[in-house]
């Protein structure tokens, strides 16, 4: 009843109002507007689109641009450097023509731009092959582990029958020890790049799957994902459209974090002698070789070399999984 | 009014548990009523008094631990075959308290709003799923441009007319109402009321009300429960319980409705209750018809003791 006085008192005042300024001024200059009801339902709106935005978070933060160029670039001359010119073979032990013997550490020259190792193999074409290989390891682990980790950890968190079996069989799996999963199937399946990948995927998938369970954990009884049971969503939409969208940021993290990780792992696989075969040079290989030799001050070039690749992929990917995790979270979208 | 007969939905002995640590907690016990067809019937009670349970245990979000939950005379709760579920999912719908947790963020309006009928492929082709889309938006007075859009563009009022769209779309014949406008703004409540009650009146709907703002559920329901930890207490028609409260804790809870008046607000006796002030160590409590439509839970002497009020 109050509601319905205050309206109708309304249009009296309005029309007084009207009157006045029509006296005063040129009509023309004044049109009645008609009531329209969507009017008041328009809003500012913003065209917003979640990737346009996160794309354009992420190119305004310069430091993990530059990086993610630097990366890119590394990546692409790992590939295109054995199609230069002049190029050694990253295995080609190098011969002096005038006595017959190996180029052993050589300091790098004009000739051998980072040096010769010590059986005379040239070691700035054996660092771009050996980012090459850590590089792909690291990339194709991430990916396969982050696909496995989400498809179980996506179950393991959102279907509640699930949750005890998964996480006996985690528990399990967890309490084993990384280095002896890692050097068991290292053992048993010959060197090879392979064996790599596939030890160290069955090493780190169930970590990532429990990660991803524990993000869910958190948002799966959120009302809005109540609706969605309302609504009779079946489970696997639910989880792609209600629950993966919301963790893109922290997986991208953890990915791109991961990678540098797996790098690591293979540097400490070959350390300990379990690594790729020596006919394969990884930036695994190459610190190893380097830290044989850290103790003399002239050939140190051997382990500085390889060390500051594996940092710069190291920081890069940091820095870059954190820079597109802060882009990809709506809450920093303006 | 309906005659009482045609029962929509009926809830017999209704109780629900939850796993605590070292036991169960049980959030609902005994609770029985029924919701006729086309009213608007109330569910009332303080904070954690288990009313968003039963409305999560009738579209099975929340499971009945024993009881009866009955939709058109058939059992929806428990094991129940594919074809009923989806009927089930169809024909009961919800629509949640907080439109700002309540839609999808990472969703545009669009997928929301037919979320319900690609579940159920209640449409032919793209085009179909669009007018529908639109269709629905337009019912609730939102422009259906909107679909476009994600959920954050929006005002609270806004928002929860998505939700009212989202649950309208599937056709159903009984919405439950979970704190529909508490999370609004004061001045967006009457609009979004009146739009459930408009939508009641062209659809045929019938609503559960579920909320604890006296004044609402007053002005919006036919017929209303009071539920005190996990207990309905009392049952009446609206005005029927305004006038004549019989238990003492429908007493208190309507002595704790605020009066616009400050003069009379301070002056105002608010009622206190006290469950130990009632002795059921003999005489244990029961549900009891009063009157004519009118329960209470009480024991044999109270309800000789609420007959004799009601006669008054």
């Amino acid at each position: 009843m109050a509601d319905g006085k205050a309206v109708a008192a309304g249009p009296p005042a309005a029309v007084v109002a009207k009157g006045d300024a029509a006296a005063g001024a040129d009509p023309a200059l004044f049109t009645f507007a008609e009531f329209d009801r969507d009017a008041g339902e328009r809003i500012g709106w913003s065209n917003y689109s979640y990737w346009r935005s996160t794309l354009h978070m992420f190119l305004r933060n310069r430091v993990a641009l530059f990086l993610l160029v630097l990366l890119g670039t590394i990546l692409a001359f790992t590939f295109l450097q054995p199609l230069l010119p002049n190029q050694r073979s990253p295995t080609l032990i190098n011969i002096d023509p005038a006595t017959g013997r190996q180029f052993r550490n050589l300091v790098p020259s004009a000739e051998y731009w980072f040096g010769t190792n010590s059986i005379g193999q040239d070691l700035w074409s054996r660092i771009w092959s050996g980012t090459r290989t850590s590089l792909l390891i690291g990339i194709i682990v991430g990916v396969v582990e982050m696909v496995l980790g989400i498809a179980f950890g996506a179950i393991w968190g959102y279907v509640r029958k699930a949750d005890r079996v998964f996480t006996e069989v985690y528990n399990v799996l967890n309490n084993i020890p990384t280095t002896i999963v890692l050097m068991l199937l290292a053992y048993i399946m010959r060197p090879s790049f392979q064996t790599m990948v596939i030890a160290m995927c069955a090493a780190g998938w169930h970590g990532v799957a429990r990660f991803v369970r524990n993000q869910i954990v958190i948002i799966r009884d959120r009302e809005y994902n109540l609706a969605s049971r309302c609504l009779g969503t079946p489970t696997h939409r639910i989880i792609m459209k209600n629950l993966l969208p919301y963790l893109v940021s922290v997986i991208m993290l953890q990915t791109a974090l991961s990678i540098p990780g797996t790098i690591g792992w293979e540097v400490f696989l070959t350390y300990i002698g379990i690594g790729l075969p020596v006919s394969i040079p990884s930036l695994g290989n190459l610190v190893n070789e380097g830290r044989l030799i850290m103790m003399a001050p002239e050939l140190r070039y051997q382990l500085i070399f390889p060390t500051i690749v594996v940092s710069i992929i190291t920081i890069s990917f940091y820095v870059l999984g954190n820079a597109f995790s802060d882009a990809s979270d709506p809450r920093n979208h303006v | 009014m309906s005659d009482g007969t045609d029962k929509l939905l009926e809830i017999r002995n209704l109780r629900v548990d939850f796993p605590v640590r070292g036991g169960l907690f049980t959030a609902v016990r005994d609770v029985n009523f029924s919701i006729r067809k086309g009213e608007t019937f109330g569910l009332v009670g303080e904070s954690g008094s288990g009313k968003t349970t039963i409305g999560r245990a009738i579209v099975r979000i929340a499971q009945a631990s024993s009881g009866e939950i009955l939709f058109r005379g058939r059992r929806i709760n428990g094991r129940i075959t594919r074809e009923l579920d989806s009927e089930v999912v169809q024909k009961i719908q919800m629509i949640f308290q907080d439109p700002m947790a309540s839609l999808n963020e990472r969703a545009k309006v669009d997928y929301i709003v037919s979320e319900g009928i690609i579940n159920l492929g209640k449409f032919k082709n793209e085009a179909e799923r669009l007018a529908l889309v639109e269709k629905a938006l337009l019912e609730v007075g939102l422009l259906p441009e909107f679909a476009s859009r994600f959920p954050h563009e929006f005002s609270g009022g806004q928002r929860q007319r998505i939700g009212i769209a989202r649950s309208l779309i599937m056709e159903p014949e009984l919405v439950i109402c979970d704190e529909p406008i508490s999370a609004l703004d004061v001045s967006i409540r009457a609009q979004v009321l009146n739009l459930m009650s408009e939508l009641q009146k062209s659809k045929g709907l019938t609503y559960l009300f579920i909320a604890h703002d006296l004044s609402v559920v007053r002005f919006i329901t036919d017929r209303i429960a009071v539920i005190n930890k996990g207990e309905l207490v009392e049952l009446a028609e609206t005005e029927e319980l305004f006038a004549h409260p019989l238990h003492p804790y429908t007493r208190a809870l309507l002595s704790a409705i605020p009066v616009p008046d400050p003069i009379l607000e301070r002056k105002k006796v608010l009622i206190v209750y006290d469950p130990a002030s009632r002795d059921y160590r003999t005489d244990k409590p029961a549900w009891t018809e009063i009157a004519a439509g009118h329960f209470a839970r009480a024991n044999e002497a109270e309800a000789a003791e609420y007959r004799r009020l009601l006669a008054r």
